[in-house]
């Protein structure tokens, strides 16, 4: 065994691994990246803001001291006193809310001369949340708890109901299928469009293409085509699992074809503008997965963004794929009109704006 | 007069401030194959592929079946196929399947299974891009750049990095299209490949036509000889030859000579003194020795620079 015929190719291998811009995002600034993304979603509750709607019935100096305690860790919106809280739920779309009954103080007070009168508040939550009710539960437990510790030496005073917003019983499948459709089309769409487009440059199919009469925007049509088939393809195998395995309740409307041709131009678009600088077949890989894994884990696919910090929340509302995830949701899932055509509106501006710039991009020749 | 399907005149190209092409000439007839020949580097590439419409010339004009050529020539993209340099099709499409796509494209098509015959590719017709070897691939190739028929081919080193008997497979479509009247533009840095197939040869150096003719005439002008080699010659007797041969250290020895008169008056000598020797050989000066001649260093060493 020769040390250092070990050594040369040890250096040898250091040095190909370094050049190689794609090991180096895989093995480097893909866990990093990760590890900000998920440390920044989990870390202490403090930067987090999820909401918390309330209806004070009571309005005494008790139950704003309640609602104190609350917004400690929650950010309170208060719900008009005058107002029927459940139509105002309905109403304003509002997907968590507490309601504390008249006779909140009074209850109170009896309970500490020794009664044993409880006080049922009453949360209602949108089932589809299940990661934000899940700080809203604990948030309100832990503040339940201290109370009636307080109160009565752990007695159960206070307790609360649990409701879901929605006439609906919406699973966590229900918002996540949309997402699944959103990420899809999105990396479809993308990898296709950077890898075929590099390897076709350096292969020399694209050159070979210019001498044809086929011309360049012949070519960007029918791959439109193809992509928006894909992206179609996967939707509706998507669809006929969330259907037929987990009984899905699906809307389907012209949001959903339009958010769907959209998002294959938007990120088609954007593959053809990011192919334009990348040279090698090896850096397409690390391109395209620069691209695509932060839309997909903070433009709301696999949880909403109220369980993200304010500035990572603000970020993923200039990604595309945001507006893809909630539009398909507002059309397939939620069947909130507005919604659907804010989101599709905004989904197909990107994508108009993102496929003009990278067809421009996209060069046969010099 | 044989009609120019190609004409550039004073063509130039600078990449970033260098210049990768410097003020060339040249004309490509119909019929013939003209091939440029040179190291990696010298301009040929770039040359064909102005040629084709891939590049934009700096300067000079470049006309293509008696137009200048454009973007928009698309009357004349019909009547061209092309091989770029280093190319490679879609892996995941058949033989069959590849020039069936590139056929699509023209209004004039050759029967797909005519040019499968050509390229001698029936038995592999139906197998992906993808698992072909190298010779073949080229073979597919030379395939896809004539689906519309043309008339003018571009053949951008078309053989290499192929073994000899791949090599050869290519030479022998190219020899059957030649046959057939095509116009053939071929880019080599095998000087052989270039004797055997060429009618006309430019050899290219560091972006300038060096020379150009036809191999006879490039031989004849450019420092052309025979050399006659005498292996097992006794050494002592080499003045009786005359015309100051040469001896090296395997003790052959050899006289340059202009023309094949003057083999006959060595021949002459031998048998008249009795001279023996084991073996007689005659060389004829190649494009190899023309290329040293005239660029004043060799293949190898114009790719190195």
């Amino acid at each position: 065994m020769k040390p250092i015929a070990i050594f040369n190719d040890f250096l040898a291998n250091l040095k190909m691994w370094y050049r190689s811009k794609g090991t180096v995002f895989w093995a480097i600034l893909f866990p990093i990246l990760l590890m900000l993304i998920f440390g920044a979603i989990y870390q202490g509750q403090g930067d987090v803001t999820v909401s918390l709607h309330v209806q004070d019935l009571d309005e005494t100096e008790i139950s704003e001291e309640f609602i104190s305690n609350l917004g400690e860790r929650l950010k309170i919106e208060t719900i008009p006193s005058d107002v029927d809280g459940d139509n105002y739920i309905s109403d304003n779309n509002i997907r968590s809310a507490l309601i504390i009954p008249e006779g909140f103080e009074s209850s109170i007070q009896s309970a500490y001369l020794g009664s044993n009168e409880s006080i049922p508040l009453s949360l209602s939550l949108d089932p589809t949340r299940e990661s934000v009710n899940g700080i809203i539960r604990g948030v309100l437990g832990g503040t339940v708890q201290g109370w009636n510790n307080d109160i009565s030496g752990a007695r159960e005073v206070l307790s609360y109901q649990e409701t879901s917003v929605t006439a609906e019983e919406f699973k966590f499948i229900d918002f996540f299928m949309p997402g699944v459709i959103g990420i899809t089309v999105m990396t479809s769409t993308i990898y296709g469009t950077i890898f075929r487009n590099t390897k076709y440059r350096k292969w020399g199919i694209l050159s070979k293409l210019s001498t044809t009469p086929f011309s360049r925007w012949e070519y960007l049509v029918s791959k439109m085509l193809f992509m928006t088939f894909i992206s179609f393809f996967s939707t509706f195998l998507i669809i006929i699992v969330g259907v037929f395995v987990w009984d899905i309740s699906v809307t389907i409307d012209v949001y959903l074809f339009i958010i769907v041709i959209s998002t294959a131009f938007a990120f088609s678009g954007m593959g053809m503008l990011i192919s334009r600088f990348v040279k090698e077949e090896e850096t397409a890989d690390s391109a395209a997965g620069a691209v695509t894994f932060p839309q997909m884990f903070l433009a709301g696919t696999f949880f909403p963004l109220e369980v993200m910090p304010s500035y990572l929340s603000s970020f993923a509302r200039v990604l595309p794929l945001y507006y893809v995830n909630e539009g398909l949701r507002d059309s397939m899932i939620y069947e909130d009109g507005s919604g659907a055509l804010f989101n599709t509106a905004i989904i197909f501006s990107i994508a108009a704006v993102l496929f003009v710039v990278g067809a421009l991009a996209t060069k046969w020749t010099e | 007069m044989t009609e120019s399907i190609i004409d550039i005149k004073n063509l130039t190209k600078n990449y970033n401030g260098t210049k990768a092409i410097r003020g060339i000439s040249f004309n490509v007839k119909k019929g013939e194959v003209f091939s440029m020949v040179g190291p990696n580097g010298a301009g040929k590439t770039t040359t064909v592929e102005i040629c084709e419409g891939i590049r934009k010339p700096t300067s000079g004009s470049v006309h293509i079946f008696g137009e200048e050529f454009s973007k928009k020539s698309k009357k004349t993209r019909q009547k061209i196929g092309v091989l770029p340099q280093e190319y490679r099709s879609f892996e995941r499409l058949t033989v069959k399947e590849t020039l069936k796509y590139y056929s699509s494209f023209y209004e004039t098509k050759r029967s797909i299974d005519d040019i499968i015959a050509l390229l001698d590719l029936e038995d592999k017709k139906d197998e992906l891009y993808m698992n072909l070897s190298g010779g073949l691939k080229q073979r597919v190739g030379v395939g896809m750049a004539l689906v519309n028929d043309p008339e003018l081919i571009y053949l951008d080193e078309p053989t290499t990095g192929l073994d000899p008997r791949s090599r050869r497979g290519v030479w022998d479509a190219i020899e059957i299209l030649k046959k057939e009247g095509k116009t053939i533009f071929l880019t080599t840095h095998y000087m052989e490949e270039a004797e055997f197939l060429a009618d006309r040869i430019a050899i290219m150096h560091q972006g300038k036509i060096a020379a150009k003719g036809c191999l006879d005439d490039l031989i004849h002008g450019h420092g052309g000889h025979y050399t006659v080699l005498l292996h097992g010659f006794d050494p002592k007797n080499v003045n009786l030859l005359g015309k100051e041969p040469k001896i090296d250290t395997n003790g052959t020895v050899s006289v340059k000579v202009k023309n094949p008169t003057e083999i006959s008056k060595i021949l002459q000598k031998v048998i008249k003194n009795d001279l023996k020797f084991a073996n007689l050989e005659v060389k004829r000066t190649n494009l190899e020795e023309v290329f040293m001649n005239v660029t004043g260093t060799t293949i190898e060493e114009g790719d190195a620079a």
